[in-house]
């Protein structure tokens, strides 16, 4: 019966040897033909030009009427305004007054030149079994750490060409200071040297650096440290951010297009980097041994700037930067606690409830983004389905707004494989917009702050980003934060030279075993 | 003598990684030697400006990283296969590399050294209880602070004989002086199967020397003693024209037709009897078993990479006088009862009677061995880093010790030949003072420090 039913309608027929073949003659079902998707899209279309289509019909009018003038009724017009001198004077002070006061106190664009990722010399990668024997030769961990490291290894999503510092290279591994120094001025230096030799900036032109790194702050500061090497003038504005966690990198951003908006005229710098020497953890304790596995060696420096000059040769203009913080919440606050354990040892242990919190977070920072980055379509959905939902008590799904509308390119922090499932779950997204996450994953590791501009070169690298593209970098850290920077983009970007995917972009995608 | 001060140790991975999923299994021939491990030492002088301190080590590690890409058996790891053999799964996971610093010279530490001192220049560390995370060859590079370097290997002897240990470090020598190698890598790990059509109808019986050696080997094995007696190793350096002496010595007196015996059999003749002399076994002579490369006689390429070498026993039941052409002869004839039937007759025997536990190869009998197709002093790292003296050790030493005949520096003439014993502490002292040695007048170049 049911057969029939979809079938297509069929004519009668009547053969020779009189078998009927039965007819159906009832219409299609519109529900299955036709895909809900691409109504949406009109829908989005709609309201995207609705400012468009209403005024078409006012400016046909508009010209209809003027077409009717005849010089007497501008003559008529002229004499009105004469008349009225005063109010008309009047009225264009207010106007310009108002336009100066808006122009002036617009904030100014912050700039994106070019950004650039440290890659490691291939001496320093670390394959599972190296990971594995080094672990074991230290005599730290029992079988039942190694064992976990070892599965936690293999679901993690990390490649074989994943880079440790020196450090943790020697049996046994030698976290001294001045390892740790070493690893930080090789990792920011090589990212620096690359930024200045693609941009073409005189390091005295530089008058903010901010550099954040979490886990290694040493005195004098890593900015200190940058400041020494390049010989920056006496008056840049330095500041080192510690502590902060892995969504460090926009908050630096942040604070940089805020100095940006005080200091005129002048470049900003942010290296975002994490120092993994010193925080090996070498103990027993099965929640602190994750990150052992998970983090690995990486930083990026960003070189922003507010001349108007080089909307020219920028790559991206900042639009928004969103921060949330979950801190007050104190399940949310003790989700990534750096401690020791109860052997002395020291480490950063992650809370079971890592993904609810991060989803929790996550929540809250899209619905202060979302008003500010979704199209009017998307905003009058939510907005009829929140209303439909409180107001009239309806039995509806709450509407999760389609991201993907608002943004071609999506940067979620490389925090491990559970945290790119979760988002491309909670924000519906497709493969291809993870899979920068999952690819950066996959060759780096988690590296902690600078993940995201790795995932930015990997999609520049991949051809994909045209002008006009937004970009969205969302990172999760420790406190809970949630952080979300949003880029636009003013041409056509190429891959910048030296960037970290040159050699192996055609490698890539590459499919992910478990 | 300046103490050797540990700088560090580090694993050191090849620069592409290998083919996943790869694997080697071990030929009986490699099966055998299990228990054994080698050791080799290169001193090089280095003459000329010195250089900072680590320079040369780090030249030396990342071109080994570049050579290791050739030998992905070298990196990789033991595992047992379901027949309960090992083998090794080539898996990358590098060799170990251990750098060190010794105050003086290279000629300074040459003229005092002894076993105990230099077998600190290689490091070794014994099988772990999981062989997995277990590298089974270690490098060791340690500078002199005053000139020179000594680089030390030590390998499992499961995986590599003397020869191939030697090419491995000649293929580092080449990538490191003109960064590619110049002899092709190491070729498949099979031994050759009998071919087709070889087989001699008149050759029913398999030739039974070479098995009834090695069956007597596997039986004596649990009669070895583990007596802590400690070992002693001298080398005695043998010039051009004494070892033709010798040769001729060798040669039976009025047989002029016969050609004379090889330098290996005419010095394993002459150490033999010394040696059994020094045991105290009167006239007669002790049991003793000469090894060999067999790589020509399996018609295999030199750059095989595994275990090739075969014992035979020299039966001394005939032999009394001690008279060095009669003793020479035997082992000369011992030498031929190595040829390629007889060995592929071998290595069918061994298949088929695998053991579960190997025997101590270099346990029982005196063993000679001839080193000869080991070239070491091709290894040259640098225009003026040439090898100047190498050692070889084959650990551990029980049982009665053993005899190595090695090739001398270049430029010392073709017949001239290094001898490496090990002993028991006493008997080496004596034999350095053995008149039968003497006439020979060798050099000693490593003696027994009191």
């Amino acid at each position: 019966m049911e057969d029939s039913m979809n079938n297509p309608p069929e004519t009668e027929s009547t053969t020779t040897n009189g078998v009927q073949i039965r007819q159906s003659r009832r219409l299609p079902d519109f529900l299955q033909s036709v895909n809900l998707k691409y109504v949406k899209l009109g829908y989005h279309y709609l309201i995207t030009h609705l400012l468009t289509l209403c005024f078409v019909p006012l400016i046909a009018f508009v010209i209809f009427q003027a077409s009717q003038f005849n010089p007497n009724d501008i003559h008529q017009l002229w004499l009105h305004l004469q008349y009225n001198l005063v109010s008309v004077i009047i009225c264009s002070v207010f106007l310009v007054s108002g336009a100066t006061v808006y122009i002036v106190t617009r904030p100014r664009s912050v700039y994106l030149v070019d950004y650039a990722c440290y890659k490691p010399p291939a001496k320093l990668q670390v394959q599972y079994q190296q990971f594995m024997e080094h672990s074991k030769l230290t005599g730290d961990f029992d079988d039942s750490s190694l064992e976990f490291q070892r599965r936690i290894l293999e679901r993690s999503g990390l490649g074989e060409e994943t880079y440790v510092p020196q450090a943790m290279h020697y049996i046994p591994p030698r976290p001294t200071m001045a390892a740790a120094r070493e690893e930080a001025e090789q990792v920011m230096f090589g990212a620096l040297d690359i930024l200045f030799a693609n941009t073409n900036i005189k390091p005295k032109d530089i008058g903010v650096l901010v550099v954040n790194c979490s886990l290694f702050n040493p005195t004098p500061s890593l900015s200190a440290m940058i400041v020494n090497k390049y010989k920056l003038r006496g008056n840049v504005r330095t500041f080192n951010l510690g502590g902060m966690g892995c969504s460090a990198g926009v908050i630096a951003v942040d604070l940089a297009k805020d100095m940006l908006q005080i200091h005129r005229n002048t470049y900003a710098v942010v290296v975002s980097t994490e120092n993994i020497t010193q925080n090996w953890y070498f103990g027993n304790k099965k929640s602190m041994l994750i990150p052992n596995c998970l983090f690995r060696v990486g930083g990026s420096a960003v070189l922003l700037s507010n001349k108007a000059k080089d909307r020219r040769r920028a790559k991206y203009k900042l639009v928004h930067v969103v921060r949330t913080h979950k801190g007050a919440d104190d399940k949310a606050f003790k989700c990534v606690y750096q401690e020791q354990d109860d052997a002395g040892k020291t480490g950063v242990s992650l809370s079971k409830d890592l993904m609810a919190i991060a989803g929790g977070a996550l929540k809250t920072n899209i619905t202060t983004l979302g008003p500010l980055v979704l199209p009017i379509s998307e905003q009058l959905l939510f907005f009829s389905t929140l209303v439909a939902k409180k107001l009239f008590n309806a039995k509806l799904k709450p509407y999760i707004p389609d991201f993907k509308l608002a943004f071609d390119h999506f940067c979620i922090h490389a925090g491990g494989r559970a945290v790119i499932d979760e988002l491309e779950r909670n924000l519906q997204l497709l493969p291809i917009h993870v899979e920068a996450s999952r690819m950066t994953l996959h060759r780096f590791g988690n590296t902690s702050s600078s993940s995201i501009w790795y995932e930015l070169a990997y999609t520049e690298a991949k051809g994909r980003v045209r002008r006009g593209n937004r970009v969205w970098q969302i990172a999760f850290g420790s406190g809970f934060k949630c952080n979300s920077s949003v880029w636009e983009a003013l041409r056509h970007v190429k891959p910048s030279t030296s960037n970290p995917w040159e050699d192996c972009i055609d490698r890539y995608p590459v499919q992910i075993v478990m | 003598m300046a103490d050797i001060t540990y700088i560090c140790k580090r694993t050191v991975v090849s620069t592409k990684p290998v083919q996943p999923g790869k694997h080697f299994s071990l030929s009986v021939l490699d099966r055998l030697m299990e228990q054994n491990h080698l050791r080799f030492v290169y001193y090089f002088r280095a003459p000329g400006a010195i250089r900072e301190p680590g320079e040369m080590t780090k030249k030396l590690r990342e071109s080994i990283s570049e050579m290791l890409t050739c030998f992905p058996i070298v990196t990789g790891r033991l595992l047992r296969n379901p027949e309960g053999q090992w083998m090794i799964k080539c898996n990358d996971a590098g060799v170990r590399m251990v750098e060190a610093r010794i105050k003086g010279s290279v000629e300074n530490w040459l003229k005092g050294v002894d076993r105990e001192k230099e077998l600190k220049l290689v490091h070794w560390e014994e099988m772990y209880h999981k062989p997995y995370f277990w590298s089974t060859f270690y490098v060791q590079i340690t500078e002199f602070e005053e000139g020179g370097v000594a680089i030390g290997l030590s390998c499992l002897h499961l995986l590599a004989d003397p020869t191939c240990a030697s090419m491995f470090v000649k293929a580092w020598a080449d990538m490191t002086l003109t960064g590619k190698m110049l002899n092709n890598p190491p070729l498949s790990h099979q031994l050759p199967p009998r071919r087709p059509g070889r087989k001699n109808p008149s050759h029913d019986q398999p030739s039974m020397e070479l098995i009834n050696c090695y069956k007597s080997i596997a039986d004596k094995t649990n009669l070895v003693s583990t007596d802590d007696a400690k070992h002693a190793t001298i080398a005695l350096a043998f010039s051009d024209p004494m070892v033709r002496a010798c040769m001729a010595n060798g040669q039976a007196m009025a047989a002029s037709d016969q050609s004379s015996p090889s330098p290996f059999e005419a010095l394993a003749a002459l150490f033999w009897v010394c040696i059994s002399k020094l045991k105290g076994a009167g006239d007669d002579l002790i049991d003793m078993s000469v090894c060999s490369d067999m790589r020509n006689v399996l018609n295999l390429d030199n750059g095989f990479f595994g275990n090739c070498m075969v014992y035979n026993r020299v039966n001394s039941k005939n032999l009394k006088g001690q008279k060095l052409s009669d003793v020479a002869k035997v082992i000369g004839e011992v030498m031929s009862e190595m040829d390629n039937d007889g060995i592929i007759d071998l290595i069918e025997w061994l298949e088929h009677n695998d053991h579960q536990s190997p025997p101590t190869m270099n346990g029982c009998d005196l063993i000679c061995a001839s080193l000869e197709a080991v070239d070491p002093y091709l290894a040259v790292f640098e225009e003026d880093l040439i090898p100047v003296r190498v050692s070889c050790y084959v650990e551990p030493v029980v049982g009665v010790g053993h005899v190595l005949v090695l090739p001398s520096p270049p430029g010392e003439g073709p017949f001239s030949r290094v001898v490496m014993v090990t002993l028991p502490e006493d008997e080496a002292v004596r034999l350095c003072e053995d008149d039968l040695i003497l006439n020979f007048s060798p050099t000693i170049l490593m003696g027994v420090n009191n």
